[in-house]
């Protein structure tokens, strides 16, 4: 019998929103259109237009050596192409965000190849190659796991996620690289790491309560989705630390 | 240093206040009397940015002003998230919880009694400071910053 993931535990809404953002069966849900320029300007790896520069020449003018891995595995477009590795980091409210720095290196180890994502309390970096970081960064820009208020794309000063938030529903961010406009939608006036970039790059309204409360991963009791309501999950969580603690990292019973 | 007999309240609102809100909540609590100290606390809003490759260059934001309060201009370095006071007595907390509850109607906040600033000095804060000649701004800021408090002239 081929093997199924079950993805994760539980049987509240907020476990099933996260098995739904693992699980590449289901197609993420498209809410905005951020253009691949608009992408490329948040992200502030290069000028919009300028060619991809590289690490190393194309695989295929390089030669590579006879191994059965590289004959198994396909390299990505930007491996092929030889570009170099960026970044996107996310950092995302506590305050039902619609994903969270764990949940979204789940999600992307199970959607995409060829990257490195790295997962700290309130920020989480991916790093690939620079056309499939595009592409990735569009993907998780445009679907339900971003929402322009919460969430932020903030490649260096992240601090925020945990906090309160602003009086008109923003993050708190201290450089404020998005501002909510007058007409309610988000715009980023800088890239993420802070330095300020030549248009506003409109990212979408926020989302209303009633849909993050829907659609979020997080267990918060100010959230609404108290982390003690979902007992399988609970069973889960305590059957791992006692056999961690029991039996170190050889959990047999 | 803060005396044990003065009364203390915190102001703590669900959301962080844009200048503009600070701005009036703090001259509607500012025109009550008996108020000795007071401390608007909130996460840092820098100048330039602090960390990053863009470390150094200026922190351009439009939220971030100069705020006049009592006629006297206050330069914002943070977010205004709390609000610290020392009190001459106890008689003007109903005064100050309306003037909140005036300002603040988007969303609900809290007003405590307690004791949030330092009433006398740590070890530690000997270690750090050493000897503080002003000991009014202890549990207030860093005595070290080059910074000034803003003396308010009242209106007694």
């Amino acid at each position: 019998m081929a093997y199924k993931p079950q993805y994760g535990p539980g049987t509240s809404k907020v476990a099933e929103n996260r098995r739904k953002q693992m699980n590449r069966d289901i197609k993420l849900e498209k809410i905005r259109d951020v253009t691949d320029e608009d992408v490329v300007l948040i992200l502030g790896h290069r000028a919009p237009g300028q060619a991809y520069p590289t690490a190393h020449p194309p695989l295929a003018e390089q030669g590579e050596p006879d191994c059965p891995i590289r004959k198994i595995v396909a390299p990505t477009e930007g491996a092929k192409a030889g570009d170099r590795v960026r970044y996107i980091q996310f950092a995302d409210s506590m305050l039902n965000a619609p994903s969270q720095p764990y949940q979204r290196t789940y999600t992307e180890m199970y959607r995409y190849r060829g990257i490195d994502p790295g997962t700290l309390s309130g920020r989480q970096i991916v790093e690939c190659r620079e056309r499939d970081l595009e592409q990735i960064s569009k993907d998780l820009i445009n679907t339900n796991l971003f929402d322009p208020a919460r969430v932020g794309i903030r490649g260096a000063t992240v601090h925020g996620h945990s906090l309160r938030l602003a009086e008109d529903g923003m993050m708190f961010d201290m450089l404020q690289r998005c501002i909510l406009d007058k007409d309610g939608i988000v715009k980023y006036v800088k890239d993420q790491i802070g330095t300020p970039i030549d248009k506003k790059v409109a990212v979408g309204k926020p989302m209303d309560e009633k849909w993050l409360g829907e659609n979020t991963t997080i267990f918060h009791v100010l959230g609404g989705n108290p982390y003690r309501n979902d007992a399988e999950y609970i069973e889960y969580i305590q059957r791992i630390h006692s056999l961690r603690t029991k039996y170190g990292y050889m959990p047999k019973e | 240093m803060a005396e044990t007999s003065y009364p203390q309240i915190r102001i703590v609102p669900a959301r962080f206040l844009t200048p503009d809100t600070a701005e009036v909540l703090l001259n509607e609590i500012l025109s009550k009397t008996g108020i000795r100290r007071i401390v608007i606390n909130g996460p840092r809003v820098p100048e330039t940015v602090p960390y990053g490759p863009a470390r150094g260059t200026p922190n351009v934001i439009a939220q971030r002003r100069e705020i006049e309060v009592q006629g006297e201009t206050i330069k914002l370095q943070v977010q205004v998230g709390t609000i610290l006071m020392e009190l001459e007595d106890e008689t003007p907390i109903p005064e100050i919880r309306k003037a909140c509850e005036a300002v603040l109607t988007n969303f609900p906040f809290t007003l405590q009694e307690g004791r949030f600033m330092r009433s006398s000095m740590t070890m530690t804060d000997y270690a750090k400071y050493g000897i503080v000649e002003d000991e009014r701004i202890l549990g207030m800021v860093d005595p070290k910053s080059k910074t000034r408090p803003i003396i308010l002239q009242g209106n007694r």
